[in-house]
Parts: structure tokens; sequence; C-alpha cells
């Protein structure tokens, strides 16, 4: 009974302190306080948005879901065809696509060389040979084409260059290590590591923005390429097989499934596979960690300073309570609940800041990182953990002035002597 | 009801310590108004603060009620107080936060059984003739009705002793009138023993018995009225 009584007196000062007390300074603990909280989102969804634009990426235009390699030791998958066609069958599956890979040496202008030992404009690049239509299905490299066109099933002598391969204005390679800007239409000549030489023309360049990898590679038809490397061959054979699933299936099962139906090879999930892009995750994990801990510290001290601020200010009014009879556990319950007012409110004006005005923005105006195109991946675990921390950090800032407060001699806290 | 033995109070250790009361003993009965009057630095604010519970002796004896209430430990000290005792300080002492009424029935809040509390705040307001000014906030109000209004909070839960330390030091003459014979009329009809320190002599008319302090001793007593 003797605590509802306390309670009742807490909420009352409490309620009474924050209606009538200074209403700039609640202002501003609040205003600091959803502030801290966006801060300690804002950066951690920076990172989660960058990492979510590496991962699809990845998937998007270079791994799709489910990578399938020859095993150790061997270089290619045999019986590709039956080999895509089972794994097509599969309920969950949405593409299948086979590459023959390569790599060639590419020059541009090559007639234009002094000499033999002359590099000039050339390089050496990994090819893949691709079936347009399946590659379609399963990669969205067609859709980051941004001059000329995407390849067709039968193009027998044309080729599509990543831009940083193709280089000029839009590479960020340096142009010695690039084709010093190659156009659509202009003729690349390839001398594949077996000895054949193939003059193509350039028929698109594609900027995917993958970081990695995917604008240095160079895509011909699997066709053109069995016929370079020997088509009797290489028509049913693989270098690695991708396959795209729907967004409702469970990539697990179906790895599971592929193993079931006894497909030879390495089946391994596109984030198994990008050893990189787990390594990238785990350090932006490290780095938004930090900067959440010291965001946090900062919000710590900022409720500290003021809500000691208010007690000291209020000292005399602390004395006078405990000499009318309030209990000191009263007066702290009070300060305890003027603290979780703030940070109830300070957490709710941050997430309607993120949500409705920050993440809008950065959707509709993406920052525009090496990376690619980054908006804000707000996590729920980082705004839970953040509500939780910032509650805490509030009821311990709000506890330890007013404690010292409480414990001192009352005479000492109404005169100051 | 307060019986005082050998109290002592010092503040601070070694060569700088002011032995503030020395070997103190007094007794007030149950309806009585006394005054403990004495000269700046006599010890007379030390000795209400000890008696009021606001601070602790640092040897003797305060009994009130039968209670050696100097050896409570410290949680019962505030209930006893809130129980127990009022206070008036001597500087206006209401929370600027609070009305007139939520300042008077705050002591109150924490007593569960006192669900009647804004009822009887209203009552005490009135009985301190602030009946209307009840939805008033300190600044609000002049000094005397603010020692008021202190006087009212001090009496919602109906204490046994009231102490006010130097209640009328603030106020004009006419504000400290009407609080002393406030405190007279208490006294009368409603029987309420009451100690205040004060050093105003004219103040020696309104009380039954004067005790006189002086550098920290009894120095004599005197019935007034």
């Amino acid at each position: 009974m003797r605590r509802i009584g306390n309670l009742r007196t807490a909420l009352f000062l409490a309620r009474k302190s924050i209606m009538k007390g200074n209403k700039w300074a609640l202002v501003f603990v609040i205003l600091a306080l959803s502030l801290s909280f966006v801060n300690l989102n804002f950066v951690p969804a920076v990172l989660s948005g960058a990492r979510d634009t590496l991962e699809k990426q990845l998937i998007n235009t270079l791994l799709a879901n489910v990578v399938i390699d020859p095993k150790d030791d061997k270089y290619y998958l045999d019986h590709a065809q039956q080999v895509v066609q089972k794994i097509g069958e599969v309920p969950g599956v949405a593409g299948v696509s086979a590459h023959l890979n390569t790599s060639a040496f590419i020059e541009y202008r090559w007639k234009e060389k002094d000499s033999p030992s002359d590099k000039g404009k050339s390089g050496t690049w990994a090819v893949i040979g691709i079936d347009p239509r399946q590659e379609a299905k399963v990669t969205a490299i067609h859709e980051h084409i941004i001059e000329g066109s995407y390849l067709d099933e039968n193009d027998r002598d044309a080729i599509v260059l990543g831009i940083e391969i193709a280089g000029g204005d839009a590479a960020q390679t340096a142009p010695n290590l690039t084709l010093g800007g190659a156009r659509v239409g202009d003729k690349v000549r390839l001398t594949y590591p077996n000895g054949v030489q193939r003059e193509y023309r350039i028929k698109g360049i594609f900027r995917a923005r993958e970081m990695l990898k995917v604008d240095h590679l160079a895509f011909v038809t699997r066709q053109e390429m069995a016929s370079v490397l020997g088509r009797s061959i290489f028509n049913d054979r693989a270098s690695q097989i991708l396959v795209r699933v729907d967004e409702t299936s469970n990539e697990k099962w179906l790895i599971q499934e592929f193993k079931d139906l006894g497909i030879s090879g390495e089946i391994r999930s596109s984030q198994v596979y990008g050893s990189a892009l787990s390594s990238m995750a785990s350090s932006f994990g490290i780095i938004s960690s930090l900067i959440s801990g010291i965001a946090l510290a900062v919000a710590a001290i900022v409720i500290f300073i003021v809500i000691y601020i208010s007690v000291l200010n209020k000292r005399r009014e602390t004395g006078i309570l405990r000499a009318i009879g309030i209990k000191g556990e009263i007066i702290i319950y009070s300060y305890l609940v003027q603290a979780l007012f703030y940070a109830i409110v300070g957490v709710v004006l941050g997430w309607l800041i993120l949500h409705f005005l920050l993440q809008p923005y950065f959707v509709a105006h993406p920052l525009d990182l090496p990376v690619g195109l980054v908006s804000l991946a707000v996590e729920p675990a980082t705004v839970q953990n953040s509500i939780l921390s910032l509650v805490i950090a509030a009821i311990l800032a709000g506890f330890v002035p007013v404690l010292i407060i409480t414990r001192q001699n009352i005479i000492k806290t109404i005169w100051g002597t | 009801m307060i019986k005082v033995k050998d109290l002592h109070k010092v503040y601070g250790k070694g060569l700088t310590a002011v032995h503030a009361l020395k070997d103190i003993n007094i007794e007030v009965e149950p309806g009585e108004f006394v005054a403990i009057m004495g000269r700046s630095g006599s010890g007379k604010s030390t000795l209400l603060h000890l008696l009021g519970l606001l601070d602790t002796p640092t040897s003797g004896e305060i009994c009130i009620e039968n209670m050696n209430i100097s050896k409570l430990p410290e949680k019962k000290k505030v209930r006893f107080r809130l129980d127990k005792l009022g206070y008036i300080f001597q500087e206006y002492s209401l929370l600027s936060e609070l009305t007139a009424l939520e300042n008077v029935y705050l002591p109150a809040l924490s007593i569960v059984w006192q669900n009647n509390y804004k009822k009887r705040a209203t009552e005490m307001l009135a009985t301190v003739g602030l009946g209307e000014r009840l939805k008033h906030y300190p600044n609000e109000l002049s000094g005397g009705e603010q020692q008021r209004v202190a006087i009212a909070r001090a009496l919602i839960n109906e204490p046994r002793i009231l102490f006010a330390d130097e209640p009328t030091a603030n106020l004009d003459a006419t504000s400290a009138q009407v609080v002393l014979e406030l405190f007279g009329k208490l006294n009368k009809d409603l029987g309420q023993t009451i100690v205040m320190v004060t050093h105003e002599p004219d103040d020696e008319k309104y009380v039954d018995r004067v005790i006189w302090l002086k550098d920290g001793l009894v120095e004599k007593e005197s019935v007034s009225r």
C-alpha cells in the first residue's frame, strides 16, 4: 500500500515538473535525445544500406543466389545442358545460366601499335560465354547497359564490355589499365589462351557498379565461346552454373534439393561464396558498433548533465520535500519517471525523424558511393538496441545525481551549508 | 510531549569544531506554544533542526511521545517526520511548480489512506484564510500568503507538533501579525503543540513560554501569556 502512495507522489511530482518546468529545457532535452537516437541509428543504417547494396549487386550481377562450381579436381562441369534442365525444373528456381569462363588478351586500336612490344590499348580480362536469354533470368547485367545493347542468342561477332574494360569518363580505373575509351561499334581483338584470335564489334557497354569484379568482365555468347574453345566438347560443358531462386524460396532447402538430384559439383549459396562480402559486413558491423557506442556515451552524458543541472537547480526544493516528509526514494522515482519520459519522447521523435524524414529522403536521393547507390537500411534489431540503450542511459543518468542529493544532509541540501 | 536530555551538537572537527549546542535539557508539554529565542548564533535554529529530525545530534536524547527519536534509523525518521511533525521554514518554502492547493496536499499524497486529501487541503487553506487562492502558484501570492500556505501544508497530516523556524522573519509587520495570530488560534482552538524559533521580542505575547538560548546553552525560561 505504501508503495502505491510513493508511486502516486512520484508520478505527481514528475508530471508537475515536466508540465510546469522550463519549457526550453524540456525541448532541448527531448531534441538532444531524439538526435542521439537518430545518431545511434543513422550510421549503422548507412552501413547496412551499403552492405545490402553490395549483397544485391553480388546476387544481381555476379553470383545469383546459388553457385555451382566443378569439383576441386575438375576444370568443368560436364553435361551442362542436362544439369541446367534438371535444376530449372525444381520448384522455386527462377532461372539457370551455364557460364563458360576463360580469359583473353583484349586489344583496342591494335592497328595503331608501333611494334609488337607496344602495349597500346590492351589488357587481359575475364571473358564469359553466356546464353543471353538464360542469363537475363539470372543476373541483371542486361539492365545495366549504359551504351549500345545486350547480346542476342545468335550474336557471333559481338561482345559486351564492362565499363572498367572499355574505359572512358565513366570508368573508375586508371585509363592505362583500361582500353582507354572504347565505344559501341568499335572493334576489339581477343587472343584466347589457346591461341585463337577473334575480332568482335562492341555491341554494348555496361556499368553494374558492382565494386569487386563485374564491371571488369566481358561477355560473348556461349556458342561463340564454345567455338573458340572447341565446339564438340565445350558445347555441353560449363565453368560455372548460376541459379536464381524465387524471392519466397529457401536457398538452403534448394541447395539440398540440387544435391539430392545428384548434381556433381560444389553447390554453395552466394553468401557463402562471397566471403569478401562477409568480411566487409563484419568490418561494417565493428565500425557501426564503435560509432553507436560513442553516440550512446554522448547521449548518456547529455542526459546526465541536463538532469544533474536540473537536480542542482532544484536542490533546495529537494531538501524541502525531504523536510516535509517526502521520502528520498519518492524523489528518486520522480526523477526517474522524468528521465524515462524524456527518453521515450526523444526515442519516439527520433524514430519519426528517421522513419518519415530521413528514410524517404534517402530512398529518393540515395548516397552515390563507390559501392553503388546506397539508401538507409534501418534494421529492427539496431532500433531495439538503441531504444534499450537510451532508456537505460537515461535511467542511470537520472538516478546518479538525484541519489547524491538525497543522500546529503537535509539542512545542507536546503541552505547549501 | 518533547523531552530533550543532554543534547549536544558539534559542527566540524578538531580545532575548527563549533559547539552549537551544549547539553541542552528542555521539555515541552502537549498543547503548549513555546518560543525559542536568543541572539543570532545562540543555537536556536540548530535546536529546532534537531527537534524536527532535519539533523542528527552529536550526543544526547530527543524523546517525542516517550520515543527516543534520535536513535531511529533514517527510514523511520522520515516516516515519523511525515506522520507526526509539521515544519515551517523561515524563507518561503513552497514548490514553485505546484499551486497552493497542490503544495498543501503534497505531504498527504504518499499516505494511501488519505483519500480525501484534496478536501482536507481545501479546508486547511480556508482555515489559514486562503480559501480563494487554491489555484494560485507561489509567485502569484504575497510573502504572508505563501507562509500561510506553508502552515496549511505543515498541518495537512495532523501533526502532533508544529515546528516553525523564524516564520515571520521575511514578512512585513501586518503579515507577521496575521501568521502569529494564526498560530495562536491553532494552538488555542485545536490544541496544536507549537515550537517556534523567533528573534522578535514582540512575539513573546503570542506564546505560552519562552526558552532563551545563549551560546548553545539554555540561559533562562520565562512564562509568557
